[in-house]
């Protein structure tokens, strides 16, 4: 069930009344994780089998892993998690896609062979869940975590419905120990978190799917290639809606974890603020991109092995993040672009080491990165490389007598949500945002809170997706 | 990939290169909570009173949104032992035009209203034709500009059936329990950026004003469906429902016509054969072709003459026909907004329809009509 749905609403209302009971933190415990696979199950119940595959597995291997003696048996528990979870991703989310790249190989090598069509639904949320059990047996393999005391705060570790499906992606560490002491929340912590769920939804279904996504589907998926000023708004209308879309997500996320009194991690931190690609990477999608970092990065050698090892490394990487959001080599060059801009940085910060450059010239390299990173989400919102050329075509004045695409409100809109967003993120780059609201007047906060729940509920979303649910 | 952190913000994984990631700490900001959230509440409250009552003044009234989910109820009928019963396809004039209280009082028997407004038949026919459990009656509808080409403005409704996990029917239960037959503001027209999106916008130099169809109709819980009275009764908004549809009355651009005259066999043979596989079960049908009056009809005429169209529907398929300019007893109806029924006369066209569809069934018309 997505968060934005009278589902959820009714969920949620009635997971907030269990764990308010005056029972054991253990029957309680039980209750979220009953509540957690109900979560799971509402959209195709069959695919829990899937979750329970990819707990089981990670707990066994786990426990087999810290009581095995030797590296070689501690390596192959290990490689059993890894191997069995991104099997069963790359089964579910790479089987198709993996099936035709092969077919097209064999053809250019002159070998006459068709793909069967497979129909693999994607579970949802499969490569986030993978990801936090996985992160489970290599901390205990790499020695900085303990296996959990028991199987029930594990498979709640894994199973937790705030983070489930589109992440945080939380490590054990973050998570069950939370579970090891009772946790309930307070007064102030219920309302701080339902001002964060009001806030992210407006975000997920005010701004991005009532403004931003159809300005954007209709550059992106208009069938003709659009003119400089289409080309433009559109792929701000895109940036703007993915991030909306999925800070919106994580935010409502942490709320409604700290309503039932437990603490997630920031997983944004203003990222159109960033100067440039490492810091933005320190503020977009913080969970997945540390989890790349700590998990495939330093694993590849990090920065350990010189200059050229370090750019492989770190390319290998983004790549790797890149075919994490999708099965199509689109989104693989998003995930390159992003590994070059990140390794030309890289190189200018170690030649121009003592240039310490002024504010004016801080704000043109932010600049530079968020013009560069709004290019660069053109492939990842394309669905083809056609499509992306006719943007970016679009964009440097490659069809400067297309079709119109986009109405006055539309440019209005995205320009209004955009600069708003820019606005907000400068303003919060280097505070957070319960210091910011720590220093608003009670009566700014209180009318700011029911003009959102206002707007969010005469948008009438009628509960689509979150586009990482599709990752 | 080692960070330095700037003073005053939390630390995050992206600040731990390699460790083991502690448990986060939250701050709740020093505020007084109770009292924002009470203010917050009583804010929205008020706010949402407010919209209920313009859009109330404005002519809406509780009814059920004629969503993905409410078409999913009817069509899961068929999997639910319904499947031998009479069933509507076609678009928005089947939907709004079939009464269907006077059908079951004629019939005994209430069909399963699956016509979906801007949506060609023929998606529903290529379903149902895949459904073995449906082996009823059906009363297809065509609709020229829609039939013919292809159009599928509501094809999302299949996807959401065929997928709908148990998360959306309790989101639709809810919905149809707690919302809809309460509040007057709850309709996709009304929606805060349909709202403003409509709002009469400066047209950007070069661009051509369009306008999106309109609010026309209400639905009960069954799909029953009628054409909402604001438009019936209110001047200026059925001038502007009249004036959205004369968007399209124009000549058409010579792509458009590449594209009608390749749609055209493709959708013909693709409904052939829909219509044998129905066929081959038992499955009775009919095609109907429901009023249209004054300018609508005269672009249908010119976009869509009978002979290229309805008459080679009749002879591919072998299926019979009823088409309103052929039976009187289906024209002189009040069509405000010239594409449908007003509100009281579908029980008046509902019963001449059914009395009609139980006629002997006659040959095929001749390709041209005097009407055509």
């Amino acid at each position: 069930m997505v968060f934005n749905s009278l589902s959820f609403v009714a969920f949620f209302a009635i997971v907030l009344a269990l764990h308010a009971l005056p029972i054991t933190w253990t029957a309680r415990k039980r209750n979220l994780l009953v509540a957690s696979y109900l979560f799971y199950a509402a959209w195709n119940p069959p695919f829990v089998i899937l979750l329970w595959i990819s707990t089981v597995v990670d707990w066994y291997a786990a426990q087999k892993l810290v009581r095995a003696e030797r590296q070689a048996a501690r390596r192959a528990w290990m490689l059993l998690s890894v191997i069995a979870n991104l099997g069963m991703l790359g089964y579910f989310k790479y089987g198709g896609f993996l099936l035709d790249n092969f077919a097209a190989l064999m053809n250019v090598a002159g070998v006459a062979y068709q793909a069967p069509k497979l129909d693999i639904v994607l579970p949802v949320g499969i490569s986030f869940y993978t990801f936090a059990t996985m992160s489970y047996t290599l901390d205990i393999y790499l020695k900085r975590a303990k296996p959990a005391d028991n199987f029930l705060d594990y498979a709640l570790f894994v199973t937790f419905f705030p983070h489930l499906v589109a992440g945080p992606i939380m490590r054990p560490t973050e998570l069950v120990p939370q579970f090891a002491t009772e946790r309930r929340a307070s007064a102030d912590q219920l309302r701080f978190g339902l001002a964060l769920m009001t806030l992210g939804l407006f975000q997920k279904v005010v701004l991005a799917d009532s403004f931003l996504g159809k300005t954007a589907e209709s550059v992106f998926d208009g069938k003709t290639a659009p003119g400089a000023i289409d080309a433009w708004f559109g792929t701000l209308a895109f940036s703007g809606q993915i991030f909306c879309d999925f800070a919106g997500y994580s935010t409502t996320a942490i709320g409604a974890a700290m309503c039932l009194g437990f603490a997630m991690p920031d997983n944004f931190r203003f990222p159109y603020a960033a100067i440039g690609f490492s810091d933005f990477w320190r503020r977009w999608h913080i969970t997945l991109s540390s989890w790349l970092r700590d998990y495939v990065y330093i694993p590849l050698g990090g920065n350990r092995h010189g200059e050229l090892r370090t750019y492989l490394s770190l390319m290998g990487t983004m790549l790797i993040g890149g075919l994490w959001h999708g099965a199509n080599w689109t989104f693989v060059v998003w995930g390159g672009l992003h590994g070059v801009y990140l390794a030309v940085e890289r190189m200018l910060r170690s030649r121009f080491a003592h240039c310490r450059p002024g504010p004016l010239a801080l704000f043109g390299f932010a600049m530079l990165t968020w013009t560069l990173v709004n290019i660069t989400w053109v492939f990842f919102r394309a669905s083809t490389f056609g499509k992306a050329w006719d943007v970016l075509g679009g964009m440097f004045g490659a069809h400067p007598d297309a079709k119109l695409l986009l109405g006055t409100f539309d440019l209005l809109s995205v320009g209004v949500i955009t600069a708003g967003i820019l606005f907000a993120h400068w303003q919060l780059r280097e505070r957070t945002l319960e210091a910011l609201v720590a220093r608003t007047p009670p009566l700014l906060l209180a009318t700011v809170w029911g003009l959102m729940a206002f707007a969010i509920v005469i948008s009438q979303g009628t509960g689509s997706a979150f586009i990482y649910f599709q990752f | 990939m080692s960070a330095h952190l700037p003073a005053g913000l939390r630390l995050t994984a992206s600040d731990r290169p390699g460790v083991a990631q502690p448990v986060p700490e939250r701050d709740i900001p020093s505020q007084p909570w109770g009292r924002i959230l009470i203010v917050a509440v009583l804010l929205a409250a008020v706010l949402l009173a407010l919209w209920e009552v313009r859009w109330r003044a404005y002519g809406s009234e509780p009814a059920y949104r004629n969503s993905d989910g409410l078409w999913a109820i009817q069509r899961r009928r068929i999997d639910e032992g319904e499947g031998g019963k009479t069933v509507i396809v076609g678009s928005s004039r089947m939907l709004f035009d079939v009464d269907l209280d006077t059908w079951e009082r004629l019939s005994g028997e209430r069909p399963i209203q699956l016509a979906l407004e801007g949506t060609s038949a023929a998606f529903a026919l290529d379903d149902l034709a895949d459904d073995p459990q449906f082996t009823g009656k059906l009363i297809i509808g065509v609709a020229p500009e829609l039939f013919f080409t292809g159009f599928g403005y509501r094809r999302s409704a299949f996807t959401h059936y065929h997928h709908e996990g148990p998360g959306q029917r309790i989101g639709q239960w809810l919905s149809m329990t707690l919302i809809e037959p309460l509040f007057g503001f709850y309709d996709e027209d009304f929606a805060l950026g349909t709202v403003l999106r409509r709002q009469d916008w400066p047209l950007r130099p070069g661009d051509k004003a369009h306008r999106d169809v309109r609010k026309l109709s209400v639905s009960e819980a069954d799909r029953n469906t009628r054409m909402w009275r604001k438009v019936e009764t209110d001047p200026e908004y059925r001038e502007l429902a009249r004036q959205i549809w004369a968007q399209k009355f124009g000549p058409p651009e010579p792509a458009m016509v590449a594209r009608l005259k390749d749609a055209l066999p493709k959708e013909l043979a693709r409904v052939a054969k829909a219509v044998a596989k129905l066929r081959a079960r038992g499955v009775e049908m009919v095609f109907v072709r429901a009023p249209s009056v004054d300018q609508y009809l005269d672009f249908e005429h010119r976009a869509f003459p009978r002979e290229t169209t309805w008459a080679p529907l009749l002879a591919m398929t072998g299926v019979r026909g009823i088409h309103f300019e052929d039976e009187p007893t289906l024209q002189g109806y009040e069509l405000p907004e010239w594409s449908h029924l007003a509100a009281h006369e579908r029980p008046r066209f509902t019963e001449a329809l059914y009395r009609l569809m139980h006629l002997p069934a006659a040959s095929p018309p001749p390709a041209s009509s005097p009407n055509a």
